[in-house]
C-alpha cells in the first residue's frame, strides 16, 4: 500500500488526469492484498456505491444519493431544496457550473476523509474516487457536448452533414 | 379552338354562352383560392422561419452549459427519444393537413446517481425536439397546399386561356355564321321575288 501510494501522480481537480482508472486498477491489483483490492472494487463515485467498511465514505455517497434526491423532488414540487450536505450555493449557476461546484464539494469532502489517513486503506478508496472526478470533469467539453445534444435533437442532420 | 369543329346553330350558341357565363363566375373564385393558398403557405413558412430562429436562441442559450453533456458519466442518448408525433387534422384553405399537436417521449427514469444536469438536458431537448417536429408537420402542410395551388393555377389557366376565349371565339363564329346565313336567306328571297315578278310582266 505504501509502494502503491508513493508511486501515484498527484491528482487536480479540472486538469487532465495523468492516470487512467483502468492504470490505477492494474497498479492497485498488483500492490494490494485481495481483500484490499476487492474492496477497492466496490467504491464507485458515479454509482454512489460503497460496500465497505470506511464508514466515512459510504456515509458521504450515501449523502451525496440522498441530497441529489432531495434536490430533484424539491425542483418537482417548486421548493427550495433542503440538502443534508451538499452546501445551496453549489446548486447556483447553470447545470455546468453547478455540476462542477458538486465536483468541487465532493472533491473537499473527500480531502477531510483522507486527512490523517496517510497509507491506509482510505487514502487508496479516496485516491480512486478522486481519480474519478478529475477524469469526469476533464470530460466536459464544449464541442463534443455540442454535438452530443446535436445527436439527440437533429440525429438526422448529422447523418447528412458526415 | 383549333382542330375544335363549331356546329354553327342556336343551341350550340346557347351552350356556347352558358359555359361562358360558368367560367366567368369560376374564374374570381379560383383566382381567389390561389391567393388564399399562396398566403397560407406563406403564413405557414414564416411560421417555420419563427420555429428555427426559438431553436437556435435556445441553443445559444444552453451554449454556456453544453459541455457537460460530453460527461463521461452518461449516455444522454439512454435517456431520451422520440416515440411519435402526435397531430390532428385540420382544414386549411380548403385542404385537409394534419396539424401539430405534441411529441410523445419516451424519456427513462431517474435514478438517484443520475447527475442533475441531465434533468436540464432532458427539458433542452424536449424542447428542441418538439420545435423540429413542428416544423416537420408544417413542411407536410406546405407541400400539400403547394399541390392543391399547383391544381388551382392549372384551374386559373385553363378558365383565362382556353375555355373563355375559345367559348368567346364560338359565340363570335356562330354569330356571324347565322348572320351571315340569314342574309343570305332573305337575299334568296329577294331574288327569288324579284325572278317571280319578272316573270309576271312577260
Amino acid at each position: 500500500m505504501v509502494y502503491l501510494m508513493t508511486s501515484l501522480p498527484s491528482l487536480s481537480l479540472g486538469e487532465a488526469p495523468p492516470i487512467t482508472i483502468d492504470e490505477f486498477n492494474d497498479d492497485a491489483k498488483r500492490e494490494l492484498s485481495s481483500r484490499h483490492f476487492k474492496a477497492l472494487q466496490s467504491v464507485d463515485i458515479q454509482k454512489l456505491e460503497a460496500k465497505v467498511g470506511v464508514k466515512n465514505i459510504s456515509s458521504l455517497l450515501e449523502t451525496i444519493k440522498e441530497d441529489l434526491s432531495e434536490v430533484r423532488t424539491a425542483k418537482a414540487q417548486s421548493r427550495q431544496a433542503k440538502p443534508e450536505r451538499l452546501p445551496l450555493n453549489a446548486l447556483r449557476g447553470n447545470p455546468l457550473e453547478r455540476e462542477m461546484q458538486i465536483m468541487q464539494w465532493q472533491w473537499e469532502e473527500l480531502q477531510d476523509i483522507e486527512a490523517g489517513k496517510t497509507f491506509t486503506l482510505t487514502e487508496v478508496l479516496v485516491y480512486k474516487l478522486k481519480l474519478q472526478l478529475v477524469e469526469r470533469s476533464y470530460s466536459f467539453n464544449k464541442v463534443k457536448g455540442a454535438e452530443v445534444l446535436a445527436s439527440v435533437v437533429n440525429p438526422g442532420k448529422n447523418k447528412e452533414g458526415k | 379552338m383549333a382542330g375544335i369543329k363549331i356546329k354553327y346553330t342556336k343551341t350550340e350558341r346557347a351552350r356556347q354562352k352558358k359555359i361562358l357565363k360558368v367560367s366567368e363566375r369560376m374564374l374570381p373564385l379560383f383566382e381567389a383560392m390561389e391567393k388564399s393558398l399562396m398566403a397560407t403557405i406563406n403564413t405557414i413558412a414564416e411560421r417555420i422561419e419563427q420555429i428555427r430562429e426559438e431553436i437556435e436562441k435556445n441553443r445559444k442559450a444552453a451554449e454556456p452549459w453544453t459541455a457537460v453533456m460530453s460527461d463521461s458519466w452518461v449516455n444522454i442518448n439512454e435517456y431520451i427519444s422520440v416515440n411519435k408525433i402526435i397531430t390532428k387534422t385540420i382544414d386549411v384553405a380548403g385542404v385537409r393537413v394534419q396539424q401539430f399537436v405534441k411529441v410523445d417521449f419516451n424519456v427513462m427514469p431517474m435514478n438517484d446517481d443520475t447527475p442533475l444536469w441531465v434533468d436540464d438536458a432532458i427539458e433542452l431537448m424536449q424542447e428542441q425536439l418538439q420545435l423540429l417536429a413542428e416544423i416537420e408537420v408544417l413542411k407536410e402542410q406546405i407541400e400539400l397546399l403547394e399541390e392543391e395551388l399547383l391544381d388551382v393555377r392549372a384551374r386559373v389557366k385553363l378558365f383565362e386561356n382556353r375555355r373563355i376565349p375559345n367559348a368567346k371565339l364560338a359565340i363570335r363564329k356562330i354569330g356571324q355564321k347565322l348572320q351571315d346565313d340569314e342574309r343570305l336567306t332573305i337575299a334568296t328571297a329577294k331574288v327569288v321575288k324579284t325572278s317571280k315578278q319578272m316573270e309576271g310582266k312577260l
